[in-house]
């Protein structure tokens, strides 16, 4: 196995992933096959996390479509890179820039960018970020849900996701408006405190 | 194709790639092939009789030096834009060449009214402008499209029209070396009309130009 891929994604903690994701792509330019192939891969499960999470309404298709669209994206795109610089930001201006193409295709469009903006509010303690970073906080977002509890995912995405209200979400989840407050307030803290400490990582 | 699929084939595709040099490099690449071009057309055409005397006049250079500005910053701008990672201010630093190549023109308006009165500021047709400036600029527009095509079309339509701008700015500059019209008003509406109705129609063909691969497109 080439020194590239002995960091691929899955296998180390998330606070090397940036770092490795730099040199799967460092790699794949030097044409390492595994190497990018690893690296399509972990972009295939970040946007689909994305996705799902900012379009939660997407049908399974749609969002595949979206995924396939980023990875030919960055294929087209991948002498742009510069390996000098970091990969995040790069790739997170294609994403950012192919969920654009895909939001006209739908009508709540509108109401996505709104929750898209509201979870970068949120859960960002950047001040003056850019959009791009706002995905990037996104993604890893996506990466902190992992870890919330069953209940406490499921009370915040209908919360704060959905828009749901209080007193509809505990009675889609069979419980009380007090547990469900409390579920998200503890998701909102675990997911402050990811983004805090990806935020931190970056630097 | 499933997403798997699609991985699979993307990265049995993959050879080594060359990493684009950096957008500064490949702007002077393009000047030269730029100039060049538009160097054989004045000749092939024949310089303005009185190019000496004009090239003497601060005036005369302050124009060309602000449209070749123009030119340069343009075709930059246009590589930098389809950098994923470029900074957006990119898209408007052309404006500042661009703004001094207007306000030149301008002051050249004001000296021609004070020198010669209303005669100074007549407007008469001359649209052979337009298609010396299209023909010049084709072939340094054709140049850019090629290079644009290797970058990431995250913007095409700005970016197609920046292309075009630097490419009739080029066609211009050149127009002023064979054409004898030097009053102000008058290449302010011919020679810079010209130069802003090729941008704007690049803008609008800017997505079928330059397009990403795939379904959303």
């Amino acid at each position: 196995m080439s020194p590239a891929t002995e960091g691929a994604p899955n296998s180390g903690r998330s606070d090397s992933r940036h770092a490795a994701l730099d040199s799967l792509m460092r790699a794949a330019q030097q044409g390492d096959r595994r190497a990018y192939h690893a690296l399509l891969e972990e972009v295939a499960l970040r946007m689909r996390r994305l996705v799902t999470a900012r379009a939660p309404w997407l049908g399974q298709a749609d969002v595949e479509d979206i995924v396939q669209d980023v990875l030919l994206s960055l294929h087209m795109a991948r002498a742009t890179w510069d390996p000098a610089r970091p990969f995040m930001p790069w790739i997170a201006a294609i994403a950012r820039n192919r969920l654009t193409d895909h939001a006209r295709r739908y009508k709540r469009k509108q109401a996505f960018d709104a929750a898209a903006s509201d979870l970068a509010e949120v859960f960002s303690t950047t001040p003056g970020q850019t959009h791009a970073e706002g995905v990037v906080n996104l993604i890893s977002v996506r990466r902190a849900m992992s870890d919330l509890s069953p209940g406490e995912r499921r009370a915040f995405e209908m919360v704060r996701l959905r828009e749901m209200s209080l007193a509809d979400a505990a009675e889609r989840d069979n419980t009380t408006v007090g547990a469900i407050k409390v579920a998200v307030h503890r998701a909102s803290r675990k997911l402050k405190r990811a983004i805090n400490r990806d935020g931190e990582e970056g630097k | 194709m499933k997403t798997e699929a699609l991985i699979d084939a993307l990265a049995r595709d993959a050879g080594p790639v060359r990493v684009l040099p950096p957008a500064l490099w490949r702007v002077w690449g393009w000047l030269l092939i730029a100039l060049s071009f538009a160097a054989a057309m004045v000749w092939a055409i024949g310089p303005r009789d009185d190019l000496a005397d004009r090239l003497a006049e601060a005036r005369f250079l302050f124009e060309q030096g602000a449209a070749l500005a123009t030119a340069i910053v343009g075709a930059l701008a246009a590589l930098k834009l389809t950098m994923p990672d470029a900074a957006r201010v990119w898209r408007w630093l052309p404006a500042i060449p661009g703004a001094a190549w207007l306000g030149t023109l301008g002051l050249g308006c004001l000296r021609d009214w004070a020198q010669m009165g209303p005669a100074g500021l007549r407007i008469t047709p001359d649209p052979e402008c337009f298609v010396y400036i299209a023909l010049i600029g084709s072939l340094p527009l054709l140049a850019l499209i090629l290079m644009l095509r290797k970058g990431a079309p995250l913007r095409p339509s700005w970016t197609l029209a920046l292309a075009a701008l630097a490419a009739a700015a080029i066609g211009s500059f050149a127009l002023r070396l064979f054409h004898t019209q030097d009053a102000a008003l008058m290449v302010l509406v011919w020679q810079v009309g010209a130069v802003a109705l090729i941008a704007a129609i690049a803008a609008l063909c800017g997505r079928s130009v330059l397009r990403w691969p795939g379904v959303a497109t």
